[in-house]
């Protein structure tokens, strides 16, 4: 069930296919500009989220955060982990204007990833994505994103942003 | 020492600096060890008291396989129950925490109170001869607190928590700040493909060389110590080297160090076998750790506040928190990823090596450095002992 304009919800759903598209193609620098200059991006649990604690996977609460989290990806952690492949699939389940060309969208998403080390595939994580997006701007973008797993056992370490 | 039973049997090396990889691989070596460690005079951490701070309130968790509830009574006393219905043994509460007044079995409807008590089931007088509630109330290991930790043995004839803890009860309180009135922030919770042995093992040395970012932020730059006894027990305290943090990141707030004195900025307890609590920076972490089996390890990192702070504080908490650690953080993201690596190396062939700070390879090192592995080497071999593994003789 959604609310906005045709015209508006094809470009969120635009910027949910570019955000996930720079994940699967481990682009960081596109995964940053897909945040507007005030975005956040922070990962919790649903187990957290209920107990209502603040503590999150990442917490990645301004610009300069977001930033330091593609330099940790591309370049410090660099060499010391195996990587792995994700595929992200998100659906878009409920989206509503709160105020002018500001939407809150609320999706599903599941992520596969096949590790380099077996080759197998499995599920990294699955959950919803809690968005809130700005369309005011020449391309849309994420004033703050929140990715809510399912799961309160992570199966593997994370590198990369859900 | 009793002899270990395993077949094929296991020879432990005379050198002090060489541990059998194959402990790490061998499903009848993790069985002995269910008996010997698990089942044995150990003490195991599992929960601090301010996970479970109102009455009623409950938490449950495992010990080696033996599914366990800690629970906060009406009288404020915690107490930890074996988590099975006295029927018919189903397990009784299946959420990870909460809060009840009543443990109800779903089977045949037996309920009990949280201190334990069999408060209600539907029998009727005269269905079993001299049947008596009173006789089965919820049973449970033997259980202490100190400074808010609850340890918890299973067996009868462990030695009692001073004697387990002796020296480390000050360090205990050092990794809390001061003392134990602390308030849960929250949990990181992830499941290592390693045995649990890695994950006890882990030691100084691999810090600044496997954790690029303790390089790049120059955390290293303070002068530390480390710490071991003959019980398997070690530690480190260590200054702190604040780095600005501006030539590296965008965002330096997240490593202020507002804690403090900067001499022991950082410090942490390990307790054999498997619990580890460390305070970085303004971090208070307490981890609780659980094998699953011979390859699985689950670590739940459980994050505090202190009772005192003030919002501002725990922000910054939780922030440092969320993104230095856990399986996700800047500078632990990596051990994860070296655990499963050493864990497949395991099934080779030969030994692991301690070498950094062991002068002598068949005398136990007793002085250690900031970044030593050696103090590891007393923790092998309290576990050669309680295991039972016969040393061959020196060549």
């Amino acid at each position: 069930m959604s609310g906005g304009s045709s015209l508006a919800l094809d470009k969120i759903d635009r910027l949910q296919a570019e955000y996930i598209d720079a994940l699967d193609r481990k682009r960081m620098g596109d995964w940053l500009n897909t945040f507007s200059s005030a975005g956040s991006y922070i990962c919790q649990t649903l187990e957290s989220v209920q107990a209502g604690w603040d503590i999150a996977l990442i917490l990645d609460d301004c610009r300069g955060r977001l930033e330091d989290r593609v330099k940790f990806v591309e370049k410090i952690w660099a060499g010391t982990f195996q990587d792995y492949q994700t595929r992200h699939f998100a659906q878009r389940i409920t989206c509503g204007e709160r105020e002018s060309g500001i939407f809150d969208v609320r999706s599903n998403f599941s992520v596969a990833f096949t590790r380099c080390d077996t080759g197998q595939t499995g599920v990294l994580a699955t959950g919803v994505y809690e968005d809130v997006v700005d369309l005011n701007g020449s391309t849309a973008q994420f004033i703050s994103k929140r990715a809510v797993i399912d799961a309160p056992f992570l199966p593997h370490y994370i590198v990369y942003p859900l | 020492m009793e002899e270990s039973g395993v077949w094929p049997p296991l020879k432990w090396p005379a050198k002090v600096t060489e541990v059998p990889k194959e402990i790490f691989v061998r499903e009848d070596i993790y069985q002995e060890e269910l008996r010997r460690i698990f089942w044995g005079k150990e003490w195991f951490p599992i929960a601090h008291e301010s996970e479970i701070p109102n009455v009623n309130d409950f938490k449950t968790c495992s010990l080696g396989e033996v599914p366990l509830i800690v629970v906060r009574d009406r009288d404020g006393i915690v107490r930890a129950h074996f988590n099975a219905c006295t029927h018919r043994g189903a397990q009784l509460e299946t959420a990870p925490f909460g809060n009840k007044r009543m443990f109800e079995c779903p089977y045949h409807r037996w309920s009990f109170n949280p201190n334990g008590a069999l408060v209600g089931c539907p029998i009727r007088p005269g269905d079993a001869a001299g049947f008596d509630k009173a006789n089965y109330g919820l049973k449970g290991p033997r259980t202490e607190l100190l400074h808010g930790l609850v340890f918890v043995t299973l067996n009868e004839e462990a030695p009692s928590l001073s004697e387990f803890m002796t020296g480390l009860e000050g360090q205990l309180a050092n990794v809390m700040r001061g003392d134990g009135k602390l308030k849960l922030l929250g949990y990181h919770k992830s499941l290592l493909e390693a045995n649990w042995k890695t994950y006890h093992d882990n030691d100084a040395y691999h810090a600044p060389l496997l954790h690029t970012a303790f390089r790049l932020l120059n955390w290293q730059g303070g002068r530390g110590k480390q710490f071991a006894n003959d019980r398997g027990h070690r530690g480190f305290i260590s200054e702190i080297s604040v780095p600005d943090g501006k030539d590296v990141l965008s965002d330096p707030s997240l490593i202020e160090f507002r804690g403090g004195n900067e001499k022991d900025g950082s410090c942490s307890i390990h307790l054999f076998p498997l619990f580890v609590g460390i305070r970085h920076l303004d971090t208070i972490g307490l981890r609780f750790v659980n094998p699953r089996g011979v390859n699985q390890t689950e670590l739940v990192y459980a994050y505090f506040g202190r009772e005192e702070d003030d919002a501002e504080m725990l922000k910054h908490r939780v922030r440092q928190s969320s993104n230095l650690l856990g399986p996700c953080g800047m500078v632990s993201m990596e051990d994860a990823a070296v655990f499963h690596r050493i864990h497949i190396g395991s099934r080779t062939p030969g030994m692991q090596e301690f070498q950094k700070g062991v002068t002598d390879p068949y005398e136990l090192p007793r002085d250690f450095n900031q970044n030593d592995e050696s103090p590891n080497v007393l923790s092998w071999e309290y576990y050669r002992k309680v295991m039972g593994f016969e040393k061959e003789a020196r060549v």
